[in-house]
């Protein structure tokens, strides 16, 4: 049995000029409380507007949490917080069917995630058990309890933050619950101008106090209708799979991109392209998407790991290979081999 | 910077070693201290300008001047400023040097002595080799192209011989080319780290490694085969290996006495001009400062068709000759010298060379008799070879005034009835008649005659021309107009006789080269025919049709001057022919002429120039092809570009346009009507952009979006130029012709274009730029990667095709089929 999905549908996008002010509006909003990281702030939102999820793992201390309940505050829309403890219970995180005296019945009380906005905060350090429970609501939008399927609101969308896991304390995330992240950004440490700046904001108080919603939850839906309107060209689509299909091929890398990827890449690129003013995406999207989107998912060769390769640097040198695409044949100056090389000798089998 | 000073050193040892073909045409070897000073010169001011690190252009100039001051030092005598700064003075001397040295190449005959203006030629040709050899070796780091100067330098004397060149200065220039290149290799490998030896030992000394020594073996065997292969290749092997006794009709003309006087002068003289080979035949020293040719025969008679000689008749040899026949002594001026021959076993005729007219003999048998009439000295019985003898003679010296005077002959005259007879050929006589129209005396009509053979007629020099002087040959020569001394001395003969005046041939040497310590040594190359013409009162008068450049020690005289040579004044007497200006350079050794004259010496260069030879239209042709070939990818990159913006302009004609507010304001115009055409538009504009930076040596990478690509562009190439919003303006068009629904308007692109390959223009070195323009990278590398590209596809289609042949034929196979 399933639950009428509730919140609204996608429709009436905006026009060009609306979207720009709009989106311009929330990350000003996000930036009185994280100072100097525009490019991330920007690159969360654009995640929340291609409908997935937001990893931010950095080392403690650099704002995860603040930029979380930023955007959270910016959208007037149902927000939930989740604290991974190392004992919280999957029953916690998706909700559970209790007997209601009164009705005599089970009623079901739901969890934390339903909400258009979850906040899971120091997501590792829950156990795999509990993660496991997130699974199906961050791909399906949707829970199931007790063979009952609840459908989640749009927007909805999980902002995790975490440790690296070389932090103690903390638990690797099974590589299924990492795919579903759309994006995993790094905050970085502020420089120091934005530093000495953040001194003088949060003298008397903390900002994220005043913090107030500039955009309702309608709005989002607006938003988000506007991003899938956005055009991709047939070589950019072409540019996207030759991108995931590299990093399988790479020999550099163990476990590549899924396909899943791809379509969370091409999203994401659109939402990018979007709020860059564009209705249509260029292959320029798809580049600086692909260590956010991709590198999180792919997993290095003992030999990459031993070199101290990470996969940020394995996927930016992969993307400065690949020759960047149109419909007008190779460029006369290309002078890469015109189809793989062993293409012919593995005909010969 | 060491590795580059030694290579500029070793250019300039190169450039010396190189130089040893030179060393052909010297006798002496003062040209080497001079040239070698000069590239040592030339090779100091690049070493100078490099360590101060100058620019190539720097260095340039700096050899220039260094060459310049070495000239000036040698050879420029009182003109120059503290003897080493050149004045206007010194750069005129040096014009009149460049004069001396035709003149000088023109008189001389190789080895020639230590002559001032061949000195200067050569110390200057080896400065400049040195100059190109360092700017290709060192400045550029194209060792391989010093090797065409170097060519040059070797071709010298293969022009100068007319046969052969000794191989080992060749050898030697190739050991300076290949020592050259080896330096640079050596100098490339460095460069590439320390050299370890196999057993990881570091090689600090010159330690040989297999591979150099393959080469250096590759390298032997090349200049070996280079040697020997023109010996194995029959067409080439007239060189220095060829027959020495060959020549055409020669067979007769051995050793052996004569028995009568007649020999067949004419197949004597062909047979010997064409032999391979130069022989010493006759060495003569006279104290005449200004001689003319030694004869030794006469063709009088017109028989079957054609000149022959008869049997002289005279009285044996005496101290007291009788008067040369119909001259009086008394009516020109005369000259009279003494002269001294020695023959050598090479020159074996009954017949002796002497200077016309002899007086008396000395040292001679009763065997030789002299004959008047014809003034030759002849044997019946004895023979020239290695016989050594002294004589006294009268060298006349008419002008073309008193020669004018001659009266007309009566018909009953011996001379002229028996000295005009000629048969009769209709062509010679309406080519005659027109020559000598409108002429009043019989100097003029010879003149006419006389000045009919020359290259503005389009007579040329060709000693391969078909021998033979009968009567259908001289109307072949006069259409063909090639042909040597023996043809244009027939011809002469022939028409002067058509034109009812006495004409005989006669035949002897030239001056050959110049006089080495007064003694003039002659060789079968300067054996010559000419005309002599019978003027009343005057006897026989010597006239050389024959063109002169290409006879070594040519004598023009006053009444027969070159006719190629520019006009002078007629009747002038030559500047050599008075007393007072021959003196002085009459020295021993010294050119016979007066070498700075201005009048006498500027004809000797110019002559030159007048008749080109063949090789070098082959030459100018080949310059030709080579300047289309060079100038072909500029073509190609001008047609891509007027077709690109053709195709911008025929495209945006009738587009109609919207705005759409997103981007930047001043971009946004977006196309509402035929969108392919658009982006057709954007794709060329954006093809030129990437030429251009292509050109420019702007690194171009597939794997960047065009937004990128600009970006980078404007951050390396266009810095604060007003281009840049033109180059966004591109890039955007690209971009959105590529990926967006809607591309932009193409309006303003090839302004944009245009404006942005301007400014990077203006960004780039001369030297990109002028590449850009001349050899345009883009243009080349296209091509190259088109043939690299279609080589591969052609490997990949053999392989598949072989791969199915070998499938079809695997149930074919003998063990199979025997199994």
């Amino acid at each position: 049995m399933t639950t009428q999905r509730s919140g609204g549908e996608l429709t009436d996008p905006m026009t060009v000029d609306e979207f720009r002010a709009t989106t311009n509006a929330i990350v000003a909003n996000i930036e009185q409380v994280i100072e100097g990281k525009t490019a991330t702030v920007r690159l969360a939102l654009a995640v929340l507007l291609a409908e997935g999820h937001l990893l931010i793992e950095d080392v403690p201390g650099v704002g995860k949490t603040k930029l979380a309940k930023a955007l959270a505050r910016s959208i007037d829309c149902s927000v939930r917080r989740i604290q991974f403890t190392p004992d919280l219970l999957p029953s916690d995180v998706t909700g559970v069917s209790v007997y209601n005296q009164e009705t005599r019945d089970f009623e079901f009380k739901p969890g934390a995630v339903f909400a258009n906005l979850v906040v899971g905060d120091e997501i590792n350090r829950a156990s795999p058990k509990t993660q496991s429970a997130l699974l199906e609501c961050m791909e399906e939008h949707q829970v199931t309890v007790d063979g009952v399927t609840y459908a989640m609101e749009i927007p909805f969308m999980v902002v995790a933050t975490q440790n690296p896991i070389e932090m103690e304390g903390t638990y690797p995330l099974p590589e299924a619950q990492r795919d579903r992240f759309t994006a995993r950004i790094a905050m970085g440490y502020p420089d120091a101008a934005a530093e000495y700046a953040m001194l003088d904001g949060y003298h008397s108080h903390d900002p994220l106090e005043d913090l107030t919603a500039v955009v309702d939850g309608g709005t989002v839906r607006r938003l988000i209708a506007t991003v899938r309107s956005v055009h991709v060209a047939e070589a950019v689509k072409r540019y996207a799979v030759e991108l995931v299909t590299a990093t399988r091929e790479a020999p550099e890398l163990r476990l590549g991109a899924s396909p899943r990827s791809t379509l969370q890449l091409l999203r994401t690129a659109k939402a990018v392209a979007a709020l860059d003013g564009r209705d249509y995406v260029v292959p320029d999207d798809l580049q600086t998407l692909a260590v956010p989107v991709l590198a999180h998912r792919v997993i290095p060769t003992a030999d990459a790991q031993l070199a101290r390769r990470t996969t940020d640097a394995i996927l930016s040198e992969l993307v400065h290979r690949l020759p960047v695409p149109h419909d007008r044949g190779r460029s006369p100056y290309d002078t890469r081999p015109a189809t793989p090389p062993n293409s012919f000798y593995d005909r010969r089998g | 910077m060491n590795s580059r000073r030694h290579l500029g050193m070793v250019a300039g040892g190169a450039t010396i070693l190189a130089s040893a073909p030179i060393s052909q045409i010297f006798a002496g070897w003062s040209w080497l201290f001079e040239g070698g000073l000069m590239v040592a010169m030339v090779t100091g001011a690049a070493l100078g300008a490099r360590s101060l690190r100058g620019r190539l252009w720097a260095q340039l100039l700096a050899m220039l001047a260094a060459l310049l001051i070495g000239l000036t030092w040698l050879f420029g005598g009182d003109t120059a400023l503290l003897g080493l700064i050149p004045t206007p003075d010194t750069f005129a001397q040096f014009g009149s040097l460049f004069a001396l040295a035709g003149e000088e190449v023109q008189k001389s005959y190789v080895p020639v002595p230590d002559l001032e203006g061949l000195l200067f030629v050569s110390a200057l040709g080896m400065g400049a080799v040195a100059i190109i050899v360092d700017v290709c070796a060192v400045g550029l780091r194209r060792p391989a192209l010093a090797g065409l100067p170097m060519l040059a330098v070797y071709s010298v004397p293969v022009a100068v011989y007319i046969d052969s060149v000794s191989p080992i200065p060749f050898v030697v220039a190739a050991i300076g080319f290949l020592w050259l290149l080896v330096s640079d290799n050596v100098d490339r490998v460095r460069r590439f780290g320390r050299r370890f030896t196999g057993e990881g030992r570091g090689v600090d000394v010159w330690e040989p490694s297999p591979l150099a020594s393959a080469g250096r073996r590759l390298a032997v065997v090349g200049v070996l085969v280079a040697v020997a292969l023109p010996l194995a290749v029959p067409a080439m092997s007239a060189g220095f290996l060829g027959e020495f006794g060959s020549g055409d009709g020669l067979g007769q003309a051995g050793k052996g006495p004569r028995g009568s006087g007649r020999v067949d002068l004419f197949a004597e003289l062909s047979g010997r001009l064409k032999q391979a080979g130069v022989q010493d035949m006759v060495k003569v020293t006279t104290n005449d400062p200004d001689p003319f040719y030694m004869r030794f025969g006469v063709a009088d008679q017109i028989s079957g068709g054609g000149f022959a000689s008869h049997q002289p008749a005279g009285q044996p040899v005496s101290d007291n000759l009788p008067d040369p026949a119909g001259l009086d002594l008394s009516a020109v001026r005369t000259q009279a010298a003494t002269a001294r021959v020695e023959i050598t076993e090479n020159f074996a005729m009954p017949l002796l060379p002497v200077y016309s007219a002899p007086t008396s003999v000395r040292g001679l048998d009763a065997a030789w008799s002299y004959d008047p009439s014809l003034q030759i000295v002849y044997s019946q019985r004895s023979n020239s070879a290695e016989l050594s003898y002294e004589f006294d003679y009268v060298r006349a010296e008419f002008t073309p005034d008193q020669l004018r005077t001659a009266p007309t002959m009566a018909a009953s005259d011996a001379n002229q009835r028996d000295y005009s007879r000629v048969p009769e050929v209709p062509e010679v006589r309406t080519l005659v008649n027109k020559l000598v129209e409108g002429k009043t005396n019989n100097y003029d009509r010879v003149r006419a005659l006389y000045d009919y053979f020359s290259a503005k007629n389009d007579f040329k020099y060709d000693v391969a021309a078909p021998a033979g002087t009968s009567g259908a040959a001289i109307v072949d020569f006069l259409n063909n107009k090639r042909g040597f001394c023996e043809q244009y001395a027939a011809a002469l003969a022939w028409m002067v006789r058509t034109a009812d005046i006495p004409a005989r041939v006669a035949f002897g040497f030239t001056l050959g080269g110049s006089a080495d310590n007064g003694v003039r040594t002659l060789t079968n190359r300067n054996l010559h025919a000419w005309t002599e013409v019978y003027f009343s009162g005057f006897g026989w008068v010597p006239f050389d049709a024959t063109p002169s450049t290409y006879v070594v020690g040519s004598a023009p005289t006053a009444w027969a001057p070159d006719v190629d040579a520019p006009e002078e004044v007629p009747g002038a007497p030559r500047p050599s022919l008075s007393p007072g200006a021959t003196d002085g350079s009459a020295g021993p050794g010294g050119p016979t002429r007066d070498p700075i004259d201005p009048d006498g010496g500027v004809a000797g260069p110019i002559n030159i120039e007048t008749e080109l030879p063949t090789w070098v239209w082959v030459a100018s042709a080949g310059v030709l092809v080579l300047l289309v070939l060079l100038v072909t990818p500029a073509l190609r990159r001008l047609t891509l570009r007027r077709r690109r913006s053709v195709r911008a302009a025929v495209a945006s004609a009738g587009d109609g346009f919207a705005t759409v507010g997103a981007a930047p304001a001043e971009l946004t115009m977006t196309v509402v009507g035929d969108t392919d055409a658009a982006r057709r538009q954007a794709h060329a504009a954006w093809d030129e952009l990437i030429d251009t930076m292509v050109d420019h040596r702007l690194v171009v990478d597939p794997a960047e979006t065009p937004r990128a690509t600009v970006e980078r562009l404007i951050s390396t190439a266009l810095p604060a130029s007003a281009a840049v919003e033109q180059a966004r303006l591109l890039g955007l068009a690209e971009e959105r012709a590529r990926y967006a629904p809607v591309p932009l308007s193409a309006e303003r692109l090839a302004p944009a274009v245009r404006e942005v390959r301007r400014a990077i223009a203006d960004e780039a070195d001369r030297g990109v730029r002028l590449t850009a323009l001349l050899m345009p990278p883009s243009v080349l590398l296209r091509w190259r990667n088109g043939a690299y590209a279609g080589l591969t596809a052609l490997s990949a289609r053999t392989a598949r095709l072989s791969e199915v042949v070998m499938r079809v034929l695997r149930p074919l196979r003998p063990r199979r089929l025997l199994r």
